[in-house]
């Protein structure tokens, strides 16, 4: 018998999680209860011995279809569907079809017609994996859509607070950065307010978007007053186009005035931690020094974490197939 | 020598404000009375007569359609055909097809090829510009000669300002309207040569920030909208705004025509039926320019359409094949078809008790014609028979599946009312099977 069953009655959460829905595409919409046991079904997987038996997915196929290029993501999702016992194919399209001009509609019947049971997708476009749940048959993974979400980002950035602070409600947690562009902060945003944490945002006027307050944040054009005595850091990656032209003068203008260092970091909570979802600009962001700050920086734990919560995902995804087909029938 | 005979008709007729029931005799080609209780046997045996029993039925001048884009793969005969199922009796396309229409002889090649007494009529803009960098000024003269009734850049605004100082002084000359697409390139991310990253997709706003989606201010249009006045004011030309969308430009053309400038402008049925929140399923047959805007923008339209600030609602139809619209957002292209919902959206605000129907019937008739100093519609003794018959009441449903062109925005709207007959020249052009089943004779 695999240890994964026989440990199941061991802790009131290390059940799979049923969700209400076939796919992950957003957290926006996703309820408190839903993302509260995913994180804490993924705090078990975390806190499993690297050599346990995980594998209750057997021949269960997932397709990893990355239309941006990615690293961390994508190796993270193929080792979390491994443990998990799935066969994973990693397909890059960065370069294939889409330069071959074949309609992204064709490219998802070609991929459904291999009969996938789950497809994790990373697009340059918002909204993309909508259109994929629409015309697949398998579950989806929005695993990054252009500006939208990312929504396994975020659940590892709950976890990861969780793990180290115990708690989200209540917690005072900054969003540094380029807020306009980054699916990471829109994901954060949902989840962290959903989970009753107060949500500060701090960008350059040119890089935030318009309205954000309406989701439930605050929002600060003053990165001084913006971390004082917050709990969390956490910190976004500025694209390299970015750091010049009419949305910024210069990096070090950009260092200057948004980039984390020991200064500014002595206003927020003595206590604080630095999070950053990769990769990163040091001395553009972050100072090198604080991101080496192993007291402070929780950066290279959001990668592990990334494992946990993505295995509690797909396993929660089949969980949640098999019991609607049960119902079903 | 035929004769139609509409027996018992509603007759709205903006024109002279007529609005009764009554008997209307078309014969050949002109009306040729409208009176109470016409006696058939009047007429002599040889004559071929149609009498049609309209007891409950309106009739009106034909719609004239201000704005209609011909896609690539559009043939004009087919949406002339379209356009006259749906009560379009006069269309005016944009010169913003390939290729452009942009000098005289394509005009000529266009209106020669378009005419068919039998369907709708084809009026044309021409290209303001020669180029699409909009630097150079198309022979407007000579185009207008071959019947261009107005000059425009079609979906790309007429951005350097000197141009336009220049294209509106030398259109007054010639007496004809310079129509203007008012938004700001720049702002807005379409400016192609632009060094900035932005490329807009749909009004900025909440709505933009939670589903990733580049914004486009709102203010993009009114900029360019102010600017184009004060050049109008200048140059003392006629200046047409087409699809207003915010609140801002309806205020500053209300403005202008207060102190009595020559400044015109039109809407299109989504603006003054839907706003952005359509967008939330990134459903792309919502992918509009002018973008979708927030609600606020929309009821100023409304109050736009009651106070005649704008003065006419054209159909914007710019279908697109579902290849290009069953896309991810971003990539999908940008439009929507019309000509099969203009009729039917304009009466939606008649039956919401925004508008009254002669209201309605005039910003799809006289008020474009008068925009476009065109023949001013009207049904009266001896006039062209160009008129079409509809229930206004009926219950009725927009459904994508039984249209003909795509993507309409509106699909699975309940709405009321129905095209039964478009006469064309006094000939039928188009008549429903409930309108057949009305013939007596």
């Amino acid at each position: 018998m695999n240890e994964l069953k026989k440990n199941k009655n061991k802790g009131f959460f290390s059940s799979p999680v049923k969700l209400s829905s076939n796919h992950l595409l957003a957290i926006e919409g996703m309820g408190k209860s839903e993302i509260q046991k995913l994180i804490e079904r993924a705090d078990y997987f975390a806190n499993l011995d690297r050599h346990t038996n995980t594998k209750v997915l057997q021949g269960y196929v997932v397709l990893n279809v990355f239309f941006e290029n990615s690293t961390r993501t994508r190796v993270s999702f193929e080792l979390a569907a491994r443990r998990l016992g799935a066969e994973v194919i990693n397909i890059s399209l960065t370069n294939s079809s889409i330069k071959k001009g074949e309609s992204l509609l064709d490219t998802a019947s070609t991929l459904n017609a291999m009969k996938p049971d789950l497809l994790i997708v990373r697009h340059p476009h918002s909204g993309a994996p909508l259109l994929f749940a629409d015309y697949l048959n398998c579950s989806i993974i929005n695993a990054g859509d252009g500006r939208h979400e990312h929504p396994t980002q975020a659940l590892l950035d709950a976890l990861t607070i969780k793990r180290r602070l115990g708690y989200l409600e209540g917690l005072k947690i900054s969003i540094c950065g380029d807020i306009a562009n980054s699916r990471v902060a829109r994901s954060n945003i949902h989840l962290l307010t959903t989970m009753g944490a107060e949500v500060r945002c701090v960008a350059p006027s040119t890089l935030m978007p318009s309205n954000l307050e309406n989701l439930g944040v605050k929002c600060f054009s003053n990165m001084k007053m913006g971390i004082r005595d917050v709990d969390v850091v956490m910190l976004l990656r500025l694209q390299n186009e970015r750091m010049t032209g009419t949305e910024n003068p210069s990096e070090r203008e950009y260092f200057k005035f948004f980039g984390l260092d020991e200064a500014k970091l002595a206003l927020a909570n003595p206590n604080a931690v630095i999070m950053h979802p990769g990769p990163m600009n040091r001395g553009v962001e972050i100072a090198s020094a604080l991101a080496d700050d192993t007291n402070r920086s929780l950066i290279k734990t959001q990668v592990e974490m990334g494992v946990a919560v993505r295995m509690s995902i797909i396993e929660a995804l089949n969980h949640t197939k098999n019991k609607m087909m049960k119902n079903s029938k | 020598m035929t004769l139609t005979v509409l027996k018992s008709i509603k007759v709205l007729n903006p024109k002279t404000y007529f609005n009764d029931v009554s008997d209307v005799v078309i014969c050949n080609d002109k009306i040729f009375t409208i009176c109470k209780d016409f006696k058939t046997e009047v007429s002599q045996q040889d004559r071929q007569i149609n009498i049609y029993d309209c007891n409950g039925l309106t009739m009106s001048p034909g719609l004239i359609d201000m704005r209609v884009n011909i896609g690539k793969t559009e043939n004009l005969t087919a949406i002339q055909k379209i356009a006259c199922e749906n009560g379009i009796t006069s269309m005016v396309i944009l010169p913003n097809q390939t290729p452009k229409l942009n000098n005289p002889s394509i005009i000529d090649h266009i209106k020669r090829q378009s005419e068919n007494p039998n369907l709708t009529k084809v009026n044309i803009y021409g290209a303001a510009t020669k180029d699409d960098h909009g630097l150079e000024m198309s022979e407007i003269g000579l185009m207008s000669e071959m019947g261009a009734i107005g000059f425009t850049n079609g979906n790309k605004s007429i951005k350097n300002s000197l141009v336009m100082r220049r294209l509106m002084s030398y259109a007054a000359m010639i007496n004809r309207p310079i129509i203007q697409h008012a938004e700001d390139e720049d702002l807005s991310g379409l400016n192609k040569a632009s060094t900035t990253l932005i490329n807009g997709e749909m009004n900025e706003g909440e709505i933009s920030t939670r589903l990733g989606l580049i914004g486009i201010p709102s203010c993009a249009e009114v900029i360019i909208v102010e600017r184009d006045i004060r050049l109008a004011k200048l140059t003392g030309a006629s200046y047409h705004v087409a699809h207003v969308s915010t609140r801002d430009s309806i205020n500053v053309i209300r403005e202008a025509k207060k102190i009595g400038l020559k400044v015109t402008c039109d809407t299109a049925p989504p603006y003054f039926a839907l706003n952005e929140t359509s967008l939330l399923s990134y459903n792309t047959a919502f992918k509009l320019s002018p973008p979708l805007r927030n609600e606020d923008d929309r009821l100023a339209v409304i109050e736009g359409i009651q106070d005649g600030t704008i003065d006419a609602i054209a159909s914007d139809h710019r279908a697109r094949s579902n290849d290009t619209k069953a896309q991810p957002f971003s990539a999908a292209s940008v439009g929507a078809s019309g000509i099969e919902t203009l009729f039917l959206m304009t009466l939606e605000l008649v039956h919401k008790k925004i508008i009254d129907l002669n209201k309605a019937i005039s910003l799809l008739t006289i008020n474009p014609a008068n925009v476009l100093n065109m023949k001013r519609p009207s049904l009266e003794k001896d006039e062209l028979a160009d008129f079409i018959i509809f229930d206004e009441n009926i219950p009725n449903i927009i459904n994508q599946n039984n249209l003909k062109t795509s993507p309409t925005p509106f699909d699975r709207r309940k709405i009321k009312g129905k095209i039964l007959g478009t006469f064309i020249n006094g000939q039928v052009a188009h008549i429903n099977q409930i309108l057949k089943d009305k013939i007596i004779k």
